[in-house]
């Protein structure tokens, strides 16, 4: 039970984010209105994708340095459930710009880059099921990863900076660090960013232990 | 055992979510908890909908889904804990 005190806070941050994040008051803002509560749950899906395919890279890292099928698994289920935060994140960003921006799909520079992003990531999948050998799989899908990493930053997060976007923070658009002069938006936020990003460690703790146990099993068969 | 104390507590914490519903969605109460600032009157927030205190069934709604996915997570991680007492048990009894 002690190793599992970040489990329990995981639920507490969440249903502190369901709760705050509803009744918690917001700047009024046109165009936005209750909307901008979306930052509670969309953002924290690409920060907590950032934060799991960075523990997939480091564990990639680990493994080049010295093999381990465990570094491996680690690096592997890290990065399925960083793909899953991004396809969330993604859906929830396109229901978001809907109403906000008018058009599901504006061709928006970070919306482009977030989808090349996943489409690389996607890329690891395939490349990874069509290694038969163990060690060849994680050798080559864990050198793909730093790649498939390296690919993502500048994709997401430098790119869009560099021309006009709708998103906030990018090409002249006010962050919102513009609009919660109160701090009102970051009491939530925060909570919310690591709320949702330890739920993202969580699943892959639980799917790599499962991988581990299956492994083992095959191991002594 | 200890699962059937979580499940207490959970029940619990979802009796308390439902209890305090009814007594914020007073209609005869018309306490504003958020007012508006002067110059920002005409941008509509949800206001009416906080009134009629609606907004804490959506919350009602989301935990229940939140408390739902998280039980099902939790479940999950013992099942693999169990499997992973059972697998090193076998190794030592090799």
């Amino acid at each position: 039970m002690k190793k599992n005190w970040w489990k329990i806070l995981t639920v507490l941050l969440l249903v502190f984010t369901v709760v705050a994040g509803m009744l918690s008051e917001v700047p009024r803002l046109a165009i936005l209105n209750e909307t901008i509560r979306n930052l509670y749950f969309h953002v924290p899906m690409w920060f907590g994708m950032i934060l799991i395919l960075l523990v997939s890279v480091a564990y990639s890292i680990l493994y080049l340095r010295k093999p381990s099928v465990e570094r491996d698994i680690y690096a592997h289920e890290a990065a399925k459930v960083g793909i899953l935060f991004g396809v969330l994140g993604i859906v929830t960003g396109m229901e978001w710009a809907k109403f906000t921006w008018g058009e599901y799909w504006s061709n928006d520079p970070k919306q482009n880059g977030a989808a090349i992003g996943l489409l690389i990531y996607f890329a690891y999948l395939v490349l990874r099921s069509s290694f038969a050998e163990q060690q060849q799989r994680a050798r080559i899908s864990a050198v793909y990863n730093i790649f498939a990493f390296a690919a993502l930053i500048p994709l997401l997060f430098i790119l869009p900076r560099l021309t006009d976007s709708l998103h906030p923070g990018n090409g002249g658009n006010p962050g919102f660090n513009a609009y919660d002069l109160d701090s009102s938006l970051r009491l939530v936020f925060y909570p919310a960013v690591l709320g949702w990003t330890l739920l993202g460690f969580w699943i892959v703790n639980i799917k790599s232990r499962l991988e581990i146990i299956r492994h083992r099993l095959y191991e002594n068969a | 055992m200890r699962m059937l104390r979580i499940l207490a507590i959970c029940c619990f914490t979802l009796t308390a979510a439902l209890g305090l519903q009814p007594v914020q969605a007073q209609p005869g109460q018309t306490t504003v908890e958020y007012t508006a600032a002067p110059q920002s009157t005409d941008i509509e927030m949800a206001d009416a909908l906080r009134q009629d205190g609606k907004i804490y069934v959506v919350i009602v709604v989301l935990l229940t889904v939140l408390v739902g996915v998280l039980f099902y997570l939790i479940a999950l991680d013992r099942k693999v804990g169990k499997l992973e007492k059972q697998l090193k048990d076998e190794f030592v009894n090799r």
